[in-house]
């Protein structure tokens, strides 16, 4: 059975709740569901189907990508500044030149060696 | 009299029920009527004898069973061959090269509260280990899958 005819009621359950999606092939076969559902409850609705149809999404069939329309900020491409972090250390983290999160991020720092904690910075990649 | 009364309604009776069944190709005419009412497109229909055969390439497996299940739903449709091919998916790439996506998911476990969840990428495919608490569990799965990763190999356990 292909991953797509498992995963035939979370597609259907994408249509009805009305959550909008493109299909793509990953890793060996792998469905890659990237999405976006129109609200956290529809979003909620598509995992409980995948955790009904692979318990604990173990089987690595299926990458469920699903984001809320609403989801501004804190977004997965923003860093939150902790205590003891450089733009370098920083930039390590994601393989990336500590200048290219300056460059990203001169609206709202001043001083590359001024960061605080808590400060959240944009992640060019 | 009598007689020919009855004949004549037999007659006519015949003739209304023959007048009833209908034509393949209007079958054909409706079970294309309720696919385009049901927004399914990219569907060949042919009917035989109230079979109908639908055959081309549609964009995936949600829309393959929807046309079967629309053309069952038309009036005269005995029983439905689905013959629909999908159509080949794109590949999917990866949001970010293997350092900088290590980076993504980190902060987005970090994020989520899941810092014991443990990460390595490999073109993209993801190997994620270690144990978490069991009501965070979910939440930790789709902040790694949310990163724009290609593959998953969900080592990841439930703990207290």
């Amino acid at each position: 059975m292909s991953a797509q005819e498992k995963y035939q009621s979370l597609l259907e359950l994408a249509n009805q709740n009305g959550t909008t999606y493109e299909l793509t092939e990953g890793d060996n076969g792998t469905l890659v569901i990237t999405g976006t559902a129109p609200s956290a409850e529809a979003k909620q609705a598509l995992w409980d189907e995948y955790d009904r149809l692979d318990p604990d999404y173990k089987s690595g069939d299926l990458i469920l990508n699903i984001t809320t329309g609403d989801a501004a900020g804190g977004g997965a491409n923003t860093y939150t500044v902790e205590s003891g972090d450089s733009l370098s250390k920083i930039g390590g983290k994601y393989g990336i030149a500590w200048k290219a999160i300056w460059d990203a991020n001169r609206d709202i720092l001043h001083d590359p060696d001024k960061i605080y904690p808590g400060q959240e910075l944009k992640i060019p990649i | 009299m009598k007689v020919k009364f009855l004949t004549v309604l037999t007659i006519a009776i015949a003739l209304f029920i023959s007048a009833c069944g209908k034509s393949d190709a209007d079958l054909t005419k409706a079970v294309n009527d309720k696919l385009a009412a049901d927004k399914v497109t990219g569907v060949t229909v042919a009917v035989k004898d109230g079979v109908a055969t639908l055959t081309g390439e549609v964009a995936d497996q949600a829309v393959k069973a929807k046309a079967e299940t629309s053309a069952k739903a038309v009036e005269g449709i005995k029983s439905v061959t689905n013959s629909l091919t999908l159509k080949p998916l794109p590949a999917a790439t990866p949001s970010a090269p293997d350092p900088a996506l290590t980076g993504k998911i980190n902060e987005s476990l970090k994020k989520a509260g899941c810092t014991t969840a443990t990460v390595t990428v490999t073109n993209g495919k993801v190997t994620v280990s270690g144990e978490v608490p069991a009501a965070k569990y979910a939440e930790c799965v789709q902040a790694v899958m949310q990163s724009g990763i290609t593959g998953i190999d969900n080592q990841l356990k439930k703990g207290k």
